[in-house]
């Protein structure tokens, strides 16, 4: 076996790949040691061995964490994945000894909530499960495990609780998750592109760090999927109302909470269709507003020597540039560009005559509002709606506004979450009078 | 799921702005008008109560399907050709009339044309969608569109520049004989329910349909409306000198409150949305007919992947509109709708009974 295993591993230098013998037997053994847990392989392997209590044969039998492998192709596959493989008397036996480099208990940072759980999931995948389980302590939640990527072999598991769980959903999750082609997995965010298709405007898939969220959707009879080394899971199938749903709506005082979801849908247009909306006011139609309002707007914009459009691209464009290079920034200079780009350019562009101080209030308007979206992923793709709007405002002003809108609320209504209608009033339905659509013909 | 069957009702009765209504029944004012609305009211109310008991003897059935049961294939594809032909006019008599709203009151440097062109395509793009997809998107539509219509109208109603006086003097002409032309107008309002022949095949096996009084109430109330209001507000002679006339009407009203002043503005945002949505549930529905023509069509409500034959007709429904608009005006537009809605009536009552008569004797052999 160590033979073949050397050859397998011919440049890996922490292979550790042993032949030790006592007075008994010879076995031998082969791990990567800076996969494993050396301390697991001395007290499970070495020590047992050398003491010879009990004969070394009889304790591989007896202990069930010693599995015997029988196919010589899974072996390259099993010790990668942090576990020994042993070898006594011709027979090969392999023991999870993985040690996995994680954060130790983690909080909520993208997700946070004020009065609610501040444990986030964990990058390891076990750790997540005792988080999730312990909240939900129910027998009836299932985990599957799959692996995807073929060059990764990131071990997913899937989640959910037998219950109420939608048997179409299960298979289509399940259809959808075999027929993903990737080399490597390395974060939710690709996972949920993959299943979301191609070029998928809105997510359909919720992207979470929040144990108690991901409680709720399991309770309500959603699919959960946790990733080996991220501490994102997804949760599907999703509704377009559920990302605008804060875990703390269902925390908090019930009036301030409905009046932050009815705030937070006005926040959604207003940042959609903002910038729209002054290229359309401005160019086309300023006979919408009233008088002393378009009179304003004409005033603040009398210094600007481009169309509305020119202005518009030239202030998207430094919003966008500052949220990213404030992303991108290491956090102690990270609020220095805010405030350089923010405060004084801004200020500094309206004096110099180059945008008008209107769409200065635009501009805000649209970057803070597009952050009041409580889902990450959902936040980021509405960040882009707003540009394919632009285009029908500029040809058409506000017929193209509102021919734009009217599309977005199209591809929006054909969406579906796994079989599962994107947006749409969800109200109860009545047994006797079933849902339209229910039935399919074949 | 009843209330997907008034999201059409709705928007049939509130889209007759659109459909120069208010302008035929107005033209009739003196001659008839309201013995003719009372007369549409009976009549789509029997049509719509008769019509709504075969759709629920064949729940999950389109009408179709209901066709192939019991008719041989020759005569049921002319028909279905037919039908496809009158629900594709409807709703481009609506989006014609619009684009050219649009060129007169919002881009009057655009040419109506190219305006056309832009709506067209968002209904070919929306109307491609399977049918489950065009239902939700009517359901967001009306959701957001139908509080802010009821409020454009409950303001002209309680406007106090409208005079009472001459909508007194207009209801005074009520003995007058009901003629063709408004009875047929009046009676689209009720229509609304005739698009359940293809949305029938989204219904569950057990569907049950209530509160059918709505369609009757609903319709009165929107064609008193709708008749009346601009003669308030335009007096008994003048009226009948627009043929846009509601857009004309909510000009004469403003808001007091808020950065809009002119309701025009609201009223054309909100309309040209109902339009769209009109357009492509019509379409939809048009292609749906075309589609069933074919043997091998399976009609699935809920198609993710949109088949290439949905793109194909609706395109070219959409280049007819749009040579529709290149050789004729508005006024050819006009006698065009009036004489639509006289061959309507027509139609809708032959299919209905038709569908009736079949409904009973399917019942009566199967019982």
């Amino acid at each position: 076996m160590l033979n073949r295993i050397s050859t397998l591993f011919a440049d890996a230098k922490d292979l550790n790949a042993l032949r030790i013998e006592n007075n008994e037997m010879i076995i031998e053994i082969a791990y990567i040691s800076s996969l494993c847990d050396e301390s697991k392989v001395s007290d499970f392997i070495l020590v047992p061995f050398q003491k010879e209590q009990q004969p070394f044969d009889l304790i591989l039998e007896r202990n069930p964490q010693f599995q015997l492998v029988h196919d010589p192709a899974m072996w390259t596959h099993i010790i990668l994945r942090g576990f020994v493989l042993l070898s006594v008397k011709g027979k090969i036996y392999s023991l999870d000894t993985a040690r996995i480099i994680r954060n130790e208990t983690p909080l909520t940072q993208v997700e946070t909530a004020i009065l609610g759980p501040q444990l986030a999931l964990s990058e390891d995948l076990v750790d997540s499960i005792n988080i999730i389980r312990s909240r939900y302590p129910s027998p009836d939640l299932g985990i599957e495990e799959k692996t995807v990527g073929s060059m990764s072999q990131t071990r997913l598991m899937m989640l959910y609780d037998n219950r109420h769980v939608d048997p179409n959903v299960l298979s289509e999750a399940r259809l959808k998750l075999q027929s993903i082609r990737i080399d490597f997995l390395n974060a939710t965010g690709q996972l949920e592109r993959k299943l979301n298709g191609k070029r998928s405007l809105l997510p359909t898939m919720m992207i979470t760090e929040r144990p108690d969220r991901i409680v709720n959707c399991l309770q309500r009879g959603k699919v959960i999927l946790l990733m080996q080394g991220s501490m994102f899971a997804i949760v599907l199938p999703a509704t377009f109302y559920e990302f605008m749903h804060a875990v703390d709506d269902d925390y908090d005082s019930f009036w301030m909470t409905r009046m932050l979801i009815l705030l937070r849908y006005i926040a959604v247009i207003l940042t959609i269709t903002m910038p729209a909306l002054y290229i359309a006011v401005v160019s086309y139609n300023p006979e919408l507003f009233r008088v002393q309002l378009a009179f304003s707007i004409a005033g603040s914009r009398s210094a600007v020597p481009y169309p509305s459009f020119v202005e518009v691209f030239i202030m998207l464009f430094m919003i966008e540039s500052l949220i990213e290079a404030s992303l991108r920034l290491p956090k102690y200079i990270g609020s220095t560009a805010t405030t350089v780009g923010g405060l004084i350019l801004g200020q500094a562009a309206q004096q110099a005559g180059l945008v008008s101080s209107i769409m200065i209030i635009v501009t805000s308007v649209v970057a803070i509002s597009n952050f009041v979206v409580p889902v990450n992923n959902m936040s980021i793709a509405i960040r882009f709606v707003k540009y394919p709007l632009i285009i029908p405002a500029i040809f058409f002003g506000i017929t193209g506004v509102t021919v734009g809108i009217f599309a977005l609320v199209c591809y929006m209504t054909h969406l579906r979450s796994f079989g599962k209608p994107y947006i749409r009033i969800f109200g109860p339905i009545k047994a006797h009078a079933g849902d339209i659509g229910q039935v399919r013909e074949e | 799921m009843n209330r997907y069957f008034y999201y059409n009702v709705v928007l049939g009765t509130m889209l007759n702005l659109m459909l120069f209504i208010p302008h035929i029944l107005v033209k009739y004012r003196y001659t008839g008008a309201i013995s003719s609305m009372a007369v549409a009211v009976v009549i789509g109310t029997v049509l719509s109560y008769t019509f709504t008991y075969v759709i629920q003897t064949f729940p999950g059935k389109g009408m179709p399907e209901i066709l192939y049961l019991f008719l041989p294939r020759a005569v049921v594809i002319p028909t279905l050709l037919f039908m496809a032909a009158m629900w594709f006019i409807a709703s481009s008599i609506a989006l014609i009339g619009y684009a050219v709203l649009i060129n007169r009151f919002f881009n009057p440097d655009t040419s109506a044309m190219i305006v056309l062109a832009l709506l067209c395509l968002v209904c070919i793009y929306a109307a491609t969608r399977s049918s489950l997809s065009v239902m939700f998107m009517m359901e967001m539509g009306l959701i957001i569109n139908t509080p802010l219509i009821l409020f454009i109208l409950m303001k002209s109603v309680r406007s106090e520049n409208m005079s009472w006086d001459a909508i007194r003097t207009v209801a005074n002409y009520w003995q007058q004989m009901p003629q063709l032309a408004p009875v047929a107008a009046a009676s689209y309002l009720f229509t609304g329910y005739i698009n359940f022949a293809i949305y029938n095949r989204l219904t569950p096996p057990n569907f049950r349909l209530r509160y059918r009084w709505i369609v009757p109430v609903f319709g009165t109330v929107f064609m008193l409306i709708s008749f009346f209001v601009p003669i308030g507000f335009h007096g008994t002679e003048t009226v009948v000198h627009y043929i846009y006339l509601w857009s004309v009407t909510s000009d004469a009203l403003i808001m007091n409150y808020g950065f809009i002043e002119r309701v025009i503005f609201v009223f054309l945002i909100l309309y040209l949305n109902l339009t769209l949505i009109y357009t492509t549930s019509g379409w939809h529905q048009a292609m749906e007919f075309v589609k069933s023509c074919f043997p091998a069509n399976k009609p699935d409500v809920d198609q993710r992947k949109v088949p290439l034959s949905n793109w194909i007709i609706t395109s070219v429904f959409g280049v007819l509109t749009l040579l529709h608009l290149y050789f004729f005006n508005e006024k050819e537009s006009f006698q065009f709708a009036s004489g639509w809605l006289i061959l309507r009536l027509f139609v809708e009552s032959i299919t209905v009974i038709g569908l009736f008569i079949l409904c009973v004797r399917w019942r009566r052999a199967s019982s």
